[in-house]
């Protein structure tokens, strides 16, 4: 999957996980803050772990919130996982 | 039913068995229970999953909440710190789930989803921390509602009433489960999420009440 495709996607995501951040994630970057720029709580960060891995059937394992800060972090990580789920 | 630990032996129940049987005489004489219900579904038995909140106002609380539902065996979520310290065993022989509050771990949640999913029993105290500044219930964090959700159990709200005196019998009021897909309905995300967490902090408030009247 492309680099372009999980980001959008995870906007998405973001959309449905809080629809009161929508002007911020509709702006965002991949250098956007998830807690300070999109708002999300930490109880908003699990949820929004437990949607990627409901949308892109992978595992979120060995991670915690704290390994997340940007939306780029998320997106490297989902772009690596991909690639393992290819090469296997 | 029974999940392995993370060098994947199977979970044993032997020693939190030795601890419950051998307490359960000593905490009936000492604290004398007495259990209010919120109406007739609460005084249902749990059968299954349920997610289990209370009040948090001491350091034994988790050993309370055990009286609460005598019945079954009961994990509770405890922080990180008390498994690093030198009674961390106890913590891990007691099948406690060990959450790190300042870093969540993705591994932590899932074994609480699936524990409920396998059937389990799970304490939660929303507070977040144990409240010694007044009997007030401080506002609830949401965590556990995405738990529920995510596992599909119900939550039983529990209230547990502060002892002022050694004699003073320990009262529990016990609320009925609450199914979080029912109350949310459509609703998706953190709206969701808050609205259950809202519900929940209210039935603890009319718990509170229930406990303070005494009547049964």
């Amino acid at each position: 999957m492309k680099r372009e495709e999980i980001r959008e996607k995870l906007k998405q995501i973001l959309f449905e996980t809080d629809d009161r951040n929508a002007d911020q994630v509709r702006d965002c970057s991949e250098d956007s803050d998830l807690r300070t720029d999109l708002g999300l709580s930490s109880v908003g960060m699990l949820y929004m772990v437990f949607s990627i891995e409901e949308t892109f059937g992978v595992r979120f394992e060995n991670v915690s919130m704290n390994d997340f800060k940007t939306l780029g972090d998320v997106v490297d990580y989902l772009e690596n996982k991909t690639e393992e789920g290819k090469s296997k | 039913m029974n999940a392995g630990n993370k060098k994947g032996r199977p979970r044993t129940h032997l020693f939190y068995d030795f601890v419950k049987i051998t307490a359960a005489l000593p905490g009936v004489v000492a604290f004398r229970p007495k259990y209010l219900y919120e109406n007739e579904a609460a005084k249902k038995r749990i059968r299954g999953g349920a997610l289990l909140i209370a009040n948090h106002f001491g350091f034994f609380d988790p050993v309370y909440l055990q009286f609460a539902v005598w019945y079954r065996r009961m994990r509770q979520v405890c922080l990180q710190q008390f498994f690093d310290s030198r009674a961390g065993w106890l913590f891990r022989a007691v099948h406690c789930i060990p959450v790190d509050r300042d870093n969540i771990g993705m591994d932590s949640i899932r074994e609480i989803v699936t524990s409920l999913k396998n059937g389990e029993v799970v304490g939660m105290y929303p507070e977040g921390h144990i409240n010694t500044e007044n009997e007030d219930i401080q506002t609830f964090k949401s965590g556990m509602v995405l738990m529920a959700l995510q596992s599909g159990c119900p939550v039983i709200a529990i209230y547990m009433k502060p002892r002022k005196h050694w004699y003073e019998r320990l009262v529990f009021a016990i609320g009925e489960p609450v199914d979080p897909h029912t109350v949310c309905g459509d609703r998706k995300g953190i709206a969701a999420i808050e609205q259950m967490t809202r519900v929940l902090k209210e039935k603890e408030e009319s718990l509170k009440i229930l406990a303070s009247e005494g009547k049964t």
